[in-house]
């Protein structure tokens, strides 16, 4: 029977930091991670609001430093995919795509992920036209014109590092831009983007191969707009990962994060939640970095607990 | 048996990083087309798979018949390399 003292779900920046701190404790964790090591904050270009990095750091380089960091202490890291846990006993199982195993604790880090639009054409343009990771596939869009549609913080930041390649940009933003100050005077400056507020992304229509226009409403005038482009790119905002742990007794918000108390505790003993997945969190690095540390934390003493009982 | 492995990437892609690290993982050698150091190659993973998308590994066989995998899919990929 595989067991370990820990095995965190996901290898993000909550899981990484949370990692760090338990090997550093001797407590033997393994991570288990189906997509990106890093998570999320790899998949994006720049980071300049993480402390200690004066100038910014690019995201594939701050994942990099964080996995070496928890590595350096003994951290293990799986590359599979997690499909339930369910406690046992005073043990809780964990099922990946390669079979069972066990762990005294459980933490649940497995962030978010973009949300899609749910409208026609994004699914037939999957890939050849329609995209959610500009770092990704923006290279292929050299000299091209692009649509981004969003108006948070990724839509903007994503936008300005898509004309690195795209000649023009057309943002649609469905109301008004919630993006950083910083972020809304780069897009000032930048004369490559032009904001469309107020509208609405409807339809992507191309030729079965290519796209080649967004159709989207103009909330205002309540007409068609339509928008020649080579492609679209999608940053609407994020959705929490956790549906494949909805049968398990784990409580959810209305929107389907994971409910805590403040000790990051889930319903289920001895499982933890922290970083983007938890409800109330903050969606940011650093804060989902100070989760993984609280958590780590708090297993350390429930481990402790768990171990006297055994004796 | 594998004869040979080419994998497209870009410098920013995530999972052209998470394609090689796991077939680094499993001692699997592999050649890289790096797009952004070779952009005149940029239409062959597009005309090998019909996406604009990366990473894209070809795995040929020791029969030169060949297996593309867009994406960083271990599901397709371990299978491919085996
Ligand atoms: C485009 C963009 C730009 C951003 N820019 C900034 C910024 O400049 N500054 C900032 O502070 N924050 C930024 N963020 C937010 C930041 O990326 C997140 O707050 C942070 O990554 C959250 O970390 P996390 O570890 O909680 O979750 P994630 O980073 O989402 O990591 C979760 C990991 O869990 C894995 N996982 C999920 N389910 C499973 C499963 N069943 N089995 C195994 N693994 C699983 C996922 O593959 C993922 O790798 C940005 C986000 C985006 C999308």
């Amino acid at each position: 029977m595989k067991k370990n003292d820990l095995i965190i779900i996901g290898a993000g920046p909550t899981a990484l930091t949370a990692a760090i701190y338990t090997t550093r404790e001797d407590i033997d964790t393994v991570l288990i991670e189906k997509g990106a090591i890093g998570g999320l904050i790899a998949t994006t270009d720049w980071v300049d609001n993480y402390p200690g990095f004066v100038d910014g750091i690019s995201g594939l380089d701050m994942a990099d430093r964080f996995q070496k960091q928890a590595e350096r202490f003994g951290a293990v890291i799986e590359l599979d995919e997690v499909l339930g846990i369910e406690p046992i006993d005073e043990l809780i199982s964990v099922t990946t795509t390669s079979g069972e195993r066990f762990a005294k604790a459980v933490l649940i880090a497995t962030g978010s992920d973009y949300k899609k639009l749910g409208i026609p054409g994004e699914d037939t343009y999957y890939a050849r036209g329609v995209h959610y990771c500009a770092t990704c596939d923006g290279a292929f869009y050299r000299g091209k014109k692009l649509v981004v549609t969003g108006g948070g913080n990724s839509a903007v930041q994503e936008a300005l590092f898509l004309t690195k390649f795209a000649t023009h940009i057309d943002l649609l933003v469905r109301s008004t831009l919630k993006a950083s100050d910083v972020l809304l005077h780069e897009l000032e400056k930048n004369d490559k983007i032009t904001v469309h507020l107020g509208v609405t992304t409807d339809e992507i229509i191309g030729d079965e191969t290519r796209v080649h226009k967004v159709i989207g409403t103009d909330a205002t005038t309540k007409k068609k707009v339509e928008f020649e482009t080579d492609g679209i790119f999608v940053f609407i905002g994020l959705k929490p990962t956790a549906e494949f742990l909805r049968s398990t007794g784990i409580e959810f918000d209305s929107i389907g994060f994971i409910k805590t108390d403040e000790n990051l505790r889930t319903k289920i003993k001895g499982v933890f939640a922290a970083g983007d997945v938890r409800s109330g969190a903050t969606m940011q690095v650093a804060s989902a970095c100070g989760e993984g540390a609280t958590a780590a934390l708090r297993i350390r003493e429930y481990l402790e607990g768990h171990s006297q009982q055994a004796a | 048996m594998v004869k040979d492995i080419t994998i497209y990437t870009t410098n920013t892609c995530v999972y052209c990083v998470m394609v090689k690290k796991w077939l680094g993982s499993k001692n699997i050698s592999y050649n890289e087309v790096n797009l952004d150091v070779n952009p005149e190659r940029a239409q062959e993973p597009v005309d090998l798979t019909g996406q604009l998308a990366v990473p894209v590994t070809v795995v040929t066989k020791s029969d030169d018949s060949k297996e593309v995998i867009v994406g960083y899919n271990l599901a397709k990929l371990a299978p491919a390399v085996a």
